[in-house]
């Protein structure tokens, strides 16, 4: 991309609005391909992943300009590996703990306020995990986004075996090594595509890609083969693809970025909060 | 009658008002919609997003600051006094919600990313990283204070021509074929021929690895030089090389010092090859090896390939790099101009310098009107040279060996004067910041 930067616009900006503030340049370490972004309320922090340099980046909450992070882990000991995408990183809001997975087909976790060269806390991935990323190659395959759900302390991991339709893994947040799911969402109905979004709103619903680039809601507790309970059909409506998912809880609004059209959509969508 | 003199009254008071409510209507008409029709050039503008009014406000939570914990808890306890979840949808069917978006954030003015200018037509070809267009203007355009934009000669556009997240422009010296790379969803050259207008498909295209950023070209050699950000290298291709056609040559590999390169420039005469880099590094199959080095540009042999180092290098503070970004060599002075990003400046080097050091001129300050220069194209023939400005999309131009703060001798408008771009790139994603209130949209 040609400008990688992370801009700040107020909650009814329009169009051809300038950000209020852009974080940008080399001080910030910050570079393209950040397909996940995070702010920590409870910590006033903003998270990002640094896909070229295996890092992850967290700022200050109000950073602007050429601010640099506040910590950046990276290093032989966090066992952050990007073949061709490292583009995603998350975090449960009612910790900070940052959880990455990466191009081995695992989920890293490392404790908030981790800095520097740091080994992962606990890892989750093996056979029964079902945990399988999309294959990555040299310059394609990005990982997709996970997200805790720190009400009912689950996680939720998307899943795409070759061959198969892609899935979502529910886990007890805190599972590590070699752990089964406690649920798997998967099968034709559910409508679940691969896509590069997800967030999981108050009452535990799951807010993800849908086939048709469309919007899909499932819940925490579905298990199997089940339809999704609502559905925006949002590239039928606009015209525009799914790319990110972030939630504002307090004005029950649905935020969805499009890079095909340098967009961002927000719905309200109160069925979910 | 004197209700018929009311009557007319009220007739002409309405008639009145309908007509300075026309008139308003004109004047708060958006801009595009003021390019002479008569041209079929096409105007700034994305795609059709119904915009309704923004009513969420009618639903606004106590103003008072809550941490999104707080709100999750409050939000559970509110849950338990609901229904469940299956006894609101309990049909076990799936409901389509259609209501369309409440607001859509977006740019409708063009993002320019890159220029090349073309003194054998006397154009300037600028490329819109926001509406997927290649735009040509005359080179003598100028854009004045007063008025909203300049329509450019001829547009670009539309789902033929293959142009998405365009960035690196070249342009034929002889026969002004143009040639643009993509550098993340379409990866490859679109070759227009000069004349090429509207939606019409490229006359060749060539595929290109992944993250291509900046084109340059020997023209004695007939070779085309292509970087590539991620994972670092230059493929180096015939010029006329199309369709799946491998590179002659690649330069790639740790011991090149290539780390995020951007700009290009290629120095037939002395047969060097100038590189700027970022200084993001990692080798992407091992785990751990990440690193941020300090940008540079890096000097190599023409003929580079492989593991090659560098012959020298331009890296330090003094140099004054921040993110730079296209690069171009005036082959009779030897000068080696870098837009330079962040730095809101055009950087020019001494081609032989070396280590950390200043350049030998700056063309930076409020006069110059730059804002996140991407872009910069020189035009021998006119002593000339032009920069790409994508925080405010515009063009500006100056003399070849301007120096400090400096008006433009033209500057190319697509937007109103002062106006400042969203400078949206590829918006993949997107974070709620509860505290202030904002979107937080990353490139």
């Amino acid at each position: 991309m040609n400008h990688p930067q992370i801009a700040a616009f107020p909650r009814l900006a329009k169009e051809n609005q300038a950000p209020t503030r852009s974080l940008q340049g080399q001080n910030t370490l910050i570079s393209r391909t950040m397909h996940d972004i995070h702010y920590d309320s409870l910590h006033d922090e903003i998270l990002v992943n640094s896909p070229l340099t295996q890092a992850i980046l967290v700022f200050d909450g109000g950073a602007n300009g050429e601010e640099a992070p506040k910590r950046v882990i990276q290093g032989s000991k966090t066992q952050i590996l990007g073949v061709g995408a490292m583009d995603k990183v998350s975090f449960d809001p009612s910790t900070g703990d940052i959880y990455l997975a990466t191009a081995r087909h695992n989920i890293v976790v490392f404790p908030y306020g981790s800095n520097g060269d740091v080994a992962p806390v606990r890892t989750l991935g093996g056979p029964d995990t079902l945990i399988r990323f999309i294959d990555q190659t040299v310059g394609s395959g990005n990982t997709p986004p996970i997200r805790v759900d720190p009400i009912n302390n689950l996680l939720v991991v998307p899943t795409r075996p070759p061959g198969q339709i892609p899935g979502l893994l529910i886990f007890d947040k805190n599972a590590s090594g070699n752990t089964k799911p406690l649920r798997v969402i998967r099968g034709p109905k559910t409508q679940i595509a691969g896509g590069q979004q997800m967030a999981i709103s108050p009452k535990g619903y799951i807010v993800g890609g849908a086939t048709g680039g469309a919007i899909g809601v499932w819940s925490v507790f579905d298990d199997g083969d089940i339809p999704p309970k609502w559905r925006i059909p949002v590239r039928q409506m606009t015209q525009l693809n799914v790319n990110g998912i972030d939630l504002n809880h307090r004005d029950k609004e649905l935020m969805v970025p499009t890079g095909n059209g340098n967009t961002v959509m927000t719905f309200y969508f109160p069925e979910i909060f | 009658m004197q209700l018929r003199s009311k009557g007319r009254k009220v007739i002409l008071a309405v008639m009145i008002a309908a007509a300075m409510g026309f008139f308003s209507w004109s004047l708060i008409e958006p801009p595009e919609l003021s390019v002479p029709q008569s041209t079929g050039l096409g105007y700034p503008q994305l795609v059709s997003v119904k915009q309704l009014p923004d009513f969420a406000d009618m639903c606004e939570w106590p103003a008072e600051d809550k941490s999104s914990i707080t709100r999750l808890e409050e939000a559970r306890q509110f849950e338990l006094q609901q229904a469940s979840v299956y006894a609101q949808n309990g049909s076990g069917t799936t409901v389509d919600v259609t209501r369309p978006p409440v607001r859509t954030l977006r740019d409708t003015y063009p993002i320019y990313s890159s220029v090349a200018v073309d003194p054998n037509f006397d154009e300037v070809i600028l490329q819109d990283n926001n509406l997927w267009a290649t735009a040509i203007f005359k080179r003598t355009d100028n854009t004045p204070p007063n008025v909203a934009f300049t329509a450019p000669q001829r547009l670009i556009k539309g789902s033929d021509t293959d142009i998405q997240f365009n960035n690196g422009l070249y342009v034929d010296p002889k026969i002004g074929e143009i040639y643009s790379i993509e550098s993340d969803t379409g990866d490859k050259i679109v070759m227009f021929s000069h004349d090429s207008l509207g939606n019409v498909a490229p006359a060749r295209h060539l595929d290109t690895p992944h993250r291509g950023y900046g084109i340059a070209v020997d023209e004695e050699r007939q070779e085309m030089f292509v970087t590539v950000e991620y994972p670092p290298q230059v493929a180096v291709y015939r010029k006329q090389a199309s369709g799946d056609e491998k590179p002659l040559r690649v330069l790639m590999g740790d011991n090149t010092g290539l780390h995020a390169i951007h700009g290009i420039a290629v120095d037939s005469k002395n047969k060097l090859l100038y590189i700027n880099n970022w200084g993001n590094f990692s080798n992407f199959k091992v785990p751990g090896t990440g690193k941020f080095n300090p940008p540079s540009i890096s000097v190599y042999p023409i003929d580079a390939k492989g593991d090659t180092p560098p012959i020298r290098k331009i890296q330090g503070v003094k140099t004054q790099m921040n993110w730079p970004s296209a690069m171009a060599l005036n082959p009779d002075t030897q000068d080696l101009y870098v837009a330079n990003d962040v730095g809101n400046s055009i950087l020019v080097f001494k081609a032989t310098d070396q280590g950390d050091v200043t350049p030998t001129r700056v063309i930076k300050g409020a006069k110059t009107a730059l804002f996140n220069p991407t872009g910069v194209s020189l035009d021998m023939k006119n002593r000339e040279f032009w920069v790409a400005n994508l925080g405010n999309s515009s063009a500006t131009a100056y003399p070849l060996m301007a120096n400090g703060d400096v008006t433009p001798v033209r500057i190319i408008r697509s937007a109103p004067l002062g106006y400042k771009s969203t400078k949206f790139g590829k918006t993949e994603a997107v974070a709620y910041d509860t505290k202030r209130e904002e979107y937080l949209v990353p490139n």
